[in-house]
C-alpha cells in the first residue's frame, strides 16, 4: 500500500538512473517487512491525542529505543541536491530532512508496514486538514507551541510564505510545483501563474496569492483555496509546503550560504560540501516533544559525510567498525556485495540479520514506446512479447533490483494496483519471462507491415549499455532491427522529451508522488501530465483520466486507475519491466524503534532509510 | 671469404640469446592472436558481444559457476552481469590494444626521426626552434591534458568525419600518444645526427653536391636505425601500458568493446569477490609488456658494438 514517493523531477529522475547504475538494487519485498505491530503514531484518521508518547513501540529491541549518540550518514554525493525545503525533491532527501530539520503540515506515519506508513499523521497541523466546498478549500490549524530554532513561533504566515516561494520558479527551481498547479490563482496565456513569487510580485500580484491562501486572525489557521477539487490535498502539503520565516529567506542561496532555519528537532550546525565535506546536525534547543508528538529524535547528533567512494562505503558498512557502527548509507548496496550480506532478497546472511533489507524503492521502471512513431499496435505488441524481461532483470542486477512488472502502477500504491494480466492473458496467450520471439513474429505478420528498424534510447552508463544489448538481442530474435542510441546521462530526459531527437523506444521510470495513481497515470500517458515519454495523446483515454481525477470516491477512483493502467498496457504505450527494489544496510550499532526486532526496514513513503526511527543501541 | 653483414651479425647474436628468442616467440604469438582473434573466437563459437544471461545469477548478476563463471565452454570465465565470455573479450581486447600501441609507435618513430634529423642537421634557428618545441611538449602535464581534452577532441574528430564512438576514441589515443611521445626519440636522433654530420662520408656527399634531402635520408638515416629500433621496441610496451592506464581512467574505448585497460578497470569493482577478473587481463598484459622490454634490452645488447657477445 501506499508507497508514496517522489516524483521524478529532472534531478530526481537522474538520481534514480544513477541509483540503478550504481546497483541500488534489490531487497526483500515490501510485503516481507515486519508486521505493523505497534506503530508509534496514531492512525491517520484520529487527531494525535497521544501527545507525548516518547516510547514509540513495544516491538523494538528488548532494551527499547534510547536517546543519544551520533548517527553517520555516508554518501557518494558531493552535497545535497537541495537543502531548501521548497526545492528538495528526491525521496531520500525529503525523508531525511523531514525527519530532522523541517516540519510540514502533515507527515507520513513512521512504520515498517507500507499500508500504515502511507497514511498521514498530523505534524504542524492539529489534524489531517478539513476539506470544504467540495474539496476545493482546505483548512489546517497549527499546533500550539510550535517554534523555529530561534524560538519564534511558527505561524500561518510562515507556512504561507514558504508556499509562496514555490511560485518564484526562476529562483526556487527543481522542487515540487503542486502549489502552482492547485492553488486558485489565474494563469497567464502561456500557462504560467500570474503570481511570480514573493520576490518580484507587485502588490496586485501578491493580492492574488493572498486571496488563494489566507490566515485566520490569530495566525494559526491556514486556508488553501484550490482551482479544482483535490480530495487528497492533505497529501499534497507534504511536498513543498514547509514554513520559511520571511526575514531569513535569502532566495536562491537559502539553506546553503547560511544554515536554513530549522523547525524540526535538529538544526544545521555546519555544512561543507565536496569530498570530505560534512553536514552536522545538532539538537534544536527550541524544539519540544510536546509540540511534536510525531517525531522521536533519538540520536543527539547527525553527521552526513559527503564524497565517499561507493565501493569503500559498501566495505565500511559491511565491516561496521568504529564510527561506522552507527552509520547509515545513502543509496543501495552494490551488486557485487549482495552475496556477502544476503542469502536471498528476503533473507539476510545470519551475521547481517536486521542490518540489511531489500524492498520496494519508489520507482516503477518501463520501456516507453513512442506511439507517434510506432503507430501500429500489433508492432508494439510484438515488441513487448519479444522482450526478454528475465535477462533484462538479471543484467540490471537480478531479483534484488525489482520484481517483474505488469504495469506502471506499482503494488506499493495499494488499492490502485491490480494485476493487468499483461503477461498471462492480455495478448491471447501467456508470455514467458524470457520473451516469445515466435509469437512476436506472428504478431508482426498480423500487423500487415514489415518488422521495422527501431532506435533504442538509454542513458549512456555501463549498466544501461548492457541492458540495451539485451533489449537489442531479444528484439532482433523476433525479426526487428534495433539500433542503439545512447544519450549522455545528464541530457537523457531533455533529449527523449524532444520529439525531434527521441528514438522509437527507450528506458524510463517513474515514482508516484503520493499513494494515489493520480500521480502516475496522468503524468505518464497524457500530454499535459509532464512525463509522457510515449507521446500518447488518446482523446478517449484523456477523457477517462479527467473523469478519474475528478472522482471523489476513493475506491471507485482506484478501479478507474486500474482500468486505465490495463488499457495503457493493452495499447502497449509502455512495456513495464521492473517494480524497482533497493537494498539498504545500517551499522551494527543501530536499531530502529518500530522494525521487527529493531531491524532495518525501508520506509515506504519515500523508499528511504527510516531516518525518523533509528537510534544508537 | 665473404664477410658477414651487420644485420647477419646482429641476428646471430640474437639467436644465441635464449631470452630474446622466447620473447620473440611470445610476441609473434600475441600478434597472431591479435590478428586472428575473431577467427579464434569463431572457433570457440563465441564473441565478446554475446550475452549469456543463463550463466549469471539473480544475485546482482554474479556468474553462477565458481571463479567468475569458469567452465569448459568459458575457460576464463564470464563477465559479471552479462555473461560475456572473458576469453573472447581478451582476444578482441588484445587486438585493439595492439593496434593502438603499434600504430602510435610507428607514428612516434616517423615524427621523431624526421624532426630529429632535421633539427640535428640544420644549425641555428631551425634547431633552436625545434629544440624549444620539444622542451615545450615534454613540459606538458601529459595525463591531465589527455584526460581533459578527450571529450572535445574526440568530438572534433567526429566532426572531421571519423565514425563516432570507438573509432574516434581509438584515433584520439593514437594521436595524443604519438604527439607527446615523439620528442624523446627526436632528441636521441638529434644527438646522433650532431656527431654524424661531422663525419667524412657526409662531408664527401656535400662535396659531391648531394642535395640536403639525400644527405639526410640516404646518408645519415641508415646509420640511425639501431637506436631507432631499440627505442621503438621499448616504446611499444610503454604505449601498451599507457593505453591500459588511459582506458582505466575512462579515456579509452567504450563498452561493449574492451581493451586490456578497460578490462582491468572493470575488474576492480569485483576484486573482492572475483579476483580472476583482475588476474586474467593483468597477467596477459604483464607477459606482453615484459616480453617487449626484454626483447628491447637484448636488441640493444646485440646492437652495441662494445657488447660482450
Amino acid at each position: 500500500m501506499g508507497g508514496l514517493t517522489t516524483r521524478w523531477s529532472r534531478i530526481a529522475s537522474l538520481g534514480a538512473v544513477v541509483a540503478l547504475v550504481a546497483g541500488a538494487c534489490g531487497g526483500s519485498s515490501a510485503t516481507s517487512a515486519p508486521p505493523a505491530s505497534t506503530a508509534p503514531s496514531t492512525g491517520a484518521s484520529t487527531a494525535p491525542s497521544a501527545a507525548a508518547s516518547t516510547a514509540p513501540s513495544a516491538s523494538a529491541a528488548a532494551s527499547g529505543p534510547k536517546s543519544g549518540g551520533t548517527v553517520y550518514l555516508l554518501t557518494q554525493a558531493q552535497q545535497f541536491d537541495q537543502v531548501d525545503p521548497q526545492r528538495a525533491y528526491t525521496g531520500e532527501d525529503m525523508a531525511f530532512f523531514q525527519a530532522t530539520i523541517y516540519r510540514s503540515l502533515e507527515a507520513y506515519t513512521i512504520s515498517p508496514d507500507n499500508t500504515k506508513a502511507s497514511q498521514l499523521t498530523p505534524d504542524l497541523a492539529t489534524d489531517l486538514g478539513t476539506p470544504s466546498n467540495g474539496a476545493k478549500t482546505w483548512t489546517f490549524t497549527l499546533r500550539d507551541g510550535v517554534t523555529f530554532q530561534d524560538g519564534s513561533p511558527i505561524t500561518c504566515a510562515d507556512v504561507k510564505y514558504g508556499t509562496s516561494r514555490t511560485f518564484a520558479t526562476d529562483v526556487i527551481s527543481g522542487g515540487p510545483t503542486y502549489a502552482i498547479q492547485y492553488l486558485d490563482i489565474p494563469s497567464n496565456k502561456d500557462g504560467s501563474s500570474q503570481y511570480p513569487g514573493p520576490y518580484k510580485a507587485t502588490a496586485a500580484q501578491q493580492a492574488l496569492f493572498d486571496k488563494a491562501v489566507t490566515c485566520s486572525a490569530d495566525n494559526k489557521t491556514i486556508t488553501f483555496n484550490l482551482n479544482q477539487p483535490v480530495a487528497d490535498f492533505n497529501y499534497t502539503v507534504t511536498l513543498g509546503f514547509s514554513p520559511v520565516p520571511k526575514a531569513a529567506d535569502t532566495g536562491e542561496s537559502y539553506g546553503v550560504a547560511k544554515p536554513p532555519v530549522a523547525s524540526g528537532p535538529y538544526e544545521v550546525q555546519s555544512y561543507q560540501t565536496g569530498n570530505g565535506g560534512k553536514m552536522i546536525l545538532v539538537r534544536n534547543p527550541n524544539w519540544s516533544q510536546a509540540s511534536d508528538p510525531y517525531r522521536h529524535p533519538y540520536p543527539d547528533q547527525w553527521e552526513v559525510d559527503f564524497g565517499l567512494d561507493p565501493q569503500v562505503m559498501d566495505q565500511r558498512m559491511i565491516q561496521s567498525t568504529g564510527n561506522d557502527q552507527t552509520a547509515l548509507m545513502y543509496g543501495g548496496i552494490m551488486p557485487q556485495d549482495l552475496a556477502t550480506v544476503f542469502v536471498d532478497p528476503n533473507t539476510a546472511q545470519p551475521q547481517y540479520a536486521g542490518r540489511v533489507v531489500n524492498g520496494y524503492d519508489p520507482y516503477a521502471r518501463y520501456i516507453w514506446i513512442n506511439v507517434q512513431k510506432i503507430t501500429n499496435q500489433k508492432i508494439r505488441e510484438a515488441m513487448a512479447v519479444a522482450l526478454d524481461r528475465a535477462s533484462y532483470r538479471k543484467i540490471a542486477g537480478g531479483e534484488f533490483v525489482g520484481d517483474l512488472a505488469d504495469g506502471v502502477i506499482k503494488p506499493n500504491l495499494g488499492m490502485d494496483y491490480a494485476p493487468t494480466n499483461m503477461w498471462t492473458t492480455m495478448f491471447g496467450q501467456a508470455i514467458p519471462d524470457g520473451g516469445d520471439p515466435a509469437f512476436a513474429k506472428q504478431l508482426i505478420s498480423q500487423s500487415g507491415a514489415a518488422a521495422p528498424t527501431l532506435t533504442f534510447n538509454y542513458a549512456d552508463t555501463p549498466t544501461y549499455g548492457k541492458i540495451a544489448a539485451a533489449v537489442q538481442a531479444s528484439l532482433q530474435a523476433a525479426g526487428f532491427t534495433v539500433n542503439l542510441a545512447p544519450i549522455p546521462p545528464g541530457n537523457y530526459y531533455s533529449t527523449v522529451f524532444d520529439p525531434k531527437k527521441a528514438g522509437d523506444f527507450g528506458i524510463g521510470g517513474w515514482g508516484a508522488d503520493w499513494p494515489n495513481a493520480s500521480t502516475v497515470i496522468p503524468p505518464l500517458f497524457t500530454v499535459k501530465g509532464g512525463w509522457d515519454l510515449s507521446q500518447a495523446n488518446d482523446p478517449t483515454f484523456n477523457t477517462a483520466v479527467a473523469a478519474a481525477n475528478a472522482e471523489t470516491d476513493r475506491p471507485t477512483q482506484a478501479k478507474d486507475w486500474q482500468a486505465l493502467n490495463t488499457e495503457a498496457m493493452q495499447k502497449v504505450w509502455a512495456i513495464p519491466t521492473l517494480f524497482g527494489k533497493a537494498s539498504l544496510i545500517m551499522g551494527s550499532g543501530l536499531a530502529t524503534g518500530t522494525g521487527a526486532n529493531g531491524g532495518l526496514y525501508i520506509w515506504g513513503p519515500y523508499g528511504s532509510n527510516p531516518y525518523g526511527d533509528v537510534y544508537v543501541k | 671469404m665473404v664477410g658477414r653483414s651487420l644485420r647477419e651479425i646482429i641476428w646471430a647474436r640474437l639467436r644465441r640469446d635464449r631470452v630474446a628468442m622466447i620473447c620473440l616467440v611470445i610476441l609473434v604469438v600475441y600478434y597472431l592472436i591479435g590478428i586472428l582473434g575473431p577467427v579464434v573466437a569463431g572457433i570457440l563459437n563465441d564473441s565478446p558481444y554475446t550475452l549469456h544471461p543463463d550463466l549469471i545469477s539473480e544475485m546482482g548478476g554474479k556468474p553462477i559457476a565458481a571463479y567468475g563463471g569458469i567452465s569448459a565452454a568459458h575457460p576464463l570465465g564470464v563477465e559479471w552481469g552479462t555473461g560475456r565470455d572473458i576469453l573472447a573479450q581478451l582476444l578482441f581486447g588484445l587486438r585493439i590494444s595492439l593496434v593502438i600501441s603499434t600504430v602510435a609507435t610507428l607514428m612516434t618513430v616517423v615524427l621523431g626521426v624526421v624532426i630529429g634529423i632535421v633539427a640535428g642537421y640544420s644549425r641555428g634557428v631551425t634547431d633552436n626552434f625545434l629544440g624549444r618545441l620539444m622542451d615545450l611538449i615534454l613540459a606538458f602535464p601529459f595525463l591531465l591534458i589527455v584526460m581533459s581534452l578527450s571529450g572535445v577532441l574526440t568530438q572534433r574528430l567526429t566532426q572531421l568525419g571519423v565514425p563516432e564512438g570507438n573509432a574516434s576514441r581509438i584515433l584520439y589515443l593514437i594521436l595524443v600518444m604519438s604527439f607527446f611521445g615523439w620528442p624523446y626519440l627526436a632528441r636521441i636522433v638529434r644527438g646522433q645526427v650532431l656527431s654524424l654530420r661531422e663525419r667524412e662520408f657526409v662531408e664527401a656527399s656535400v662535396a659531391m653536391g648531394a642535395g640536403r634531402r639525400r644527405i639526410l635520408f640516404s646518408e645519415i638515416l641508415p646509420n640511425l636505425w639501431a637506436p631507432i629500433l631499440v627505442y621503438a621496441t621499448l616504446t611499444l610496451p610503454n604505449y601498451i601500458g599507457l593505453e591500459a592506464a588511459l582506458s582505466f581512467l575512462g579515456v579509452g574505448v567504450l563498452p561493449p568493446d574492451v581493451t586490456f585497460g578497460s578490462m582491468l578497470a572493470n575488474s576492480v569493482t569485483y576484486v573482492n569477490v572475483v579476483p580472476t577478473y583482475l588476474f586474467i587481463p593483468g597477467t596477459a598484459l604483464v607477459i606482453l609488456v615484459v616480453s617487449f622490454n626484454l626483447l628491447g634490452d637484448s636488441l640493444r645488447d646485440a646492437l652495441d658494438p662494445k657488447g660482450v657477445h
